[in-house]
């Protein structure tokens, strides 16, 4: 299980990566400018940008397959290899959220729960994400303001979000997914204890 | 190479300047939306939450549809010109169903409050709404028009095609593939015209069947569809048509680079397999919208991430590395049209590095629907597909000679150019920060930090949104001064010498 910290990182890594090879791009568009005015016969370009091509070809290729690899085994659907400490159900509807501990038996529509719960820490909490009306997206944001897991709710489904809070304190509940007008103030919150 | 004679062109290049000019006219007042939205989003203007999702709506499905329509259009000029002749007449009735498409579109949000995002997330469009139910219903037939229009024109540029280069597999290059000897060579855009339009047959039939749906539900209120089977459809429609409007204008790129560097760019085995293999990544890429419905089935979510992955092989090894092989000591006077190909090309580069990013399952779980997605698609589409655009309309309206010269244009180019990445550099930094996208504004949200960041970098937009649409309307005075006077059949003449 990635404590909050590790997520944060890869946000970071995804802004240096991308950061590098926008640079990259930007290099070889300054080298390409700067270095046209000469001229060469374009059978001798051909032979030495293929020669490149085949080497870059070769390194992309590992690169995709060592980076499918990789982050294939990172998946966010099934986190936890035992069973969850605790079951949360959710209730996304226009515009608010329900939350009540355990699984619910009753229709999204008549389940009753709160805007706000308290949860423990150290502990693995699966959130069985539904929805009453709309396509909703339940995300957690920790008090930094980093957004640290998220699944869609949407009706007829339930999605499970498996997430192990590491660290106590107050978790926003934020709706990702544009549900209608008051979408963007549409919120809950986590207190961990 | 087809005989047309001097009036045929004339009606061609007439029909691509009614395209144009009506590109020229949309465009800007679309980025005057977003530029609305940024500034309600950084507590500049105060707009009402259902005026901001109305015009965010209006902004997403016109720049789709514009930006789309105009890569067509400059296909079909290119194609109608050299290649193989197309129906005048069709091209104007495709051209008029458009017009009809996009101004119910405009009428059912602008004065019908239509607000479910262009994306129309069933079943949004019928619960809890804040618009009138007509509005809906025109919305859905207005993009109903739309699709039809888009039907026609492919078939019709397809069909042409196939008749004249002797049946469809040859249009996808597998002649190639043999060892028998080419006849007839296949130029790279008639490849890569097949290869964008065909998934693109597939996934307006895909929006069509999610709108007729959406049009049982909206006649018959008690259906009730599955939500998961109609997101499924939507992505593929929007993702394929946003992805294929792309390989349109890369299409232009292959047929026109070569006109200014002078070294032939012609299809061979490699190439073939490339875009062939592109044809399959454009169908399947599409699940990676979906990957935070943790119910979709396991293989679509490896699917959506491996087609991903796999799409940068081609575009980067073949494509990018094409360019390069065209430019690298050629010798080449930097006209505005050659600049804008390049640039065009290196935004296309990184916002689809940081598309792949995104579709990486791991990394879309922190950054799915935050500001990095509006930052992606605009990398590629502002910095990558209007700048082919563009090239292409400094190259309908200019001489070689002119757009080598055009000192003004090319100042209101570099503006542009800068305005746009400092624009979305502001996304990838909300993006990066988790500020989330479809928010009318962020004072709603309880974290300080997160609010007050999102709302400093809106403000921070203004600046690279001021200075594109500067740069803009100084390379549209150069275009549409040019535009009426150019010789009618210099274009051509040039194409074949």
């Amino acid at each position: 299980m990635l404590p909050f910290n590790t997520l944060l990182t890869i946000q970071r890594t995804a802004a240096i990566t991308s950061f590098l090879a926008g640079a990259l791009v930007v290099a070889v568009v300054i080298f390409l400018i700067t270095t046209s005015s000469t001229s060469e016969d374009k059978t001798s370009v051909k032979h030495k940008v293929y020669k490149l091509r085949g080497r870059y070809f070769f390194v992309l290729t590992l690169c995709v397959i060592a980076g499918l690899f990789i982050s294939l085994r990172l998946l966010p659907y099934t986190k936890f290899q035992e069973k969850p400490d605790e079951i949360v159900t959710i209730v996304a509807m226009q515009w608010a959220w329900k939350m009540a501990p355990g699984i619910s038996d009753k229709s999204p529509a008549d389940f009753e729960g709160s805007n706000e719960i308290t949860l423990p820490a150290g502990r693995h909490i699966q959130f069985n994400v539904t929805s009453s009306d709309v396509n909703h997206d339940f995300a957690i944001y920790n008090s930094k303001g980093v957004l640290i897991a998220q699944t869609q709710a949407m009706p007829q489904y339930h999605n499970k979000l498996e997430h192990y809070f590491s660290e106590k304190g107050d978790y926003h509940i934020l709706c990702l997914e544009y549900c209608g007008m008051p979408h963007a103030f549409m919120v809950g919150i986590i207190h961990i204890n | 190479m087809i005989q047309l004679n001097p009036a045929e062109i004339k009606n061609q290049r007439r029909l691509v300047i009614v395209w144009s000019i009506t590109f020229l006219i949309a465009f800007p007042l679309l980025i005057v939306l977003g530029l609305l939205m940024r500034l309600n989003q950084g507590e500049e203007i105060k707009l009402g939450i259902d005026t901001f999702y109305v015009l965010m709506t209006l902004h997403g499905l016109g720049m789709a549809g514009v930006l789309y329509s105009m890569a067509f259009a400059g296909l079909w000029y290119l194609i109608s010109t050299r290649y193989v002749r197309l129906s005048v007449a069709t091209g104007y009735v495709v051209y008029f169903l458009i017009l009809a498409g996009v101004t119910g579109l405009a009428y059912a949000t602008l004065l019908g409050k239509f607000g479910a995002g262009w994306y129309l997330l069933y079943p949004l469009p019928f619960k809890g709404t804040f618009w009138p139910t007509w509005s809906t219903g025109l919305s859905i037939i207005s993009l109903t028009v739309l699709g039809v229009a888009w039907i026609i024109g492919l078939v019709h540029v397809v069909y042409a095609l196939s008749k004249e280069f002797g049946g469809f597999t040859n249009l996808l290059g597998w002649q190639y593939l043999g060892k028998k000897e080419i006849k007839r060579e296949l130029p790279p855009i008639v490849m890569i015209t097949t290869i964008s339009l065909i998934p693109g047959l597939i996934a307006f039939l895909a929006g069509a069947v999610f709108l007729i749906m959406n049009l049982m539900q909206y006649f018959e209120p008690t259906l009730a569809f599955d939500t998961l089977l109609l997101k499924n459809l939507v992505f593929f429609f929007g993702h394929t048509l946003v992805n294929i409007t792309l390989y349109c204008c890369l299409g232009w790129v292959y047929a026109l680079l070569p006109e200014f560097t002078g070294r032939e760019w012609k299809t061979n085995k490699v190439l073939v397999y490339s875009w062939n293999a592109t044809f399959f990544f454009i169908l399947f890429a599409y699940f990676h919208h979906l990957y935070m419905d943790f119910v979709q089935p396991l293989p679509f979510q490896y699917a959506g991430q491996i087609a991903s992955f796999s799409s940068a092989i081609p575009a980067t090894a073949i494509t990018m590395f094409g360019v390069i092989t065209q430019l690298y000591h050629s010798k080449i006077k930097w006209g505005i049209v050659p600049l804008m190909f390049l640039l065009g090309v290196a935004g296309w580069a990184i916002g689809g590095f940081a598309a792949v990013v995104d579709s990486t399952i791991a990394v879309n779980a922190v950054l799915h629907n935050t500001l990095w997605v509006p930052a992606h698609f605009h990398t590629y589409m502002l910095g990558g597909v209007v700048l082919f655009i563009l090239g292409f309309l400094f190259y309908l309206s200019h001489t070689k000679e002119e757009q080598e010269k055009d000192k003004t244009a090319k100042f209101g180019f570099w503006l542009f150019v800068i305005g746009t990445h400092s624009f979305i550099a502001t996304f990838y930094s909300g993006g990066l920060r988790s500020i989330p996208r479809r928010y009318n504004d962020y004072s709603g949200i309880p974290i300080e930090a997160t609010h007050s960041m999102g709302a400093f970098l809106a403000r921070l937009a203004l600046i690279g949104i001021i200075l594109l649409l500067i740069g803009l309307m100084v390379m549209y005075i150069s275009i549409l001064i040019k535009l009426g006077k150019k010789n009618n059949t210099t274009v051509i003449q040039a194409a074949e010498a």
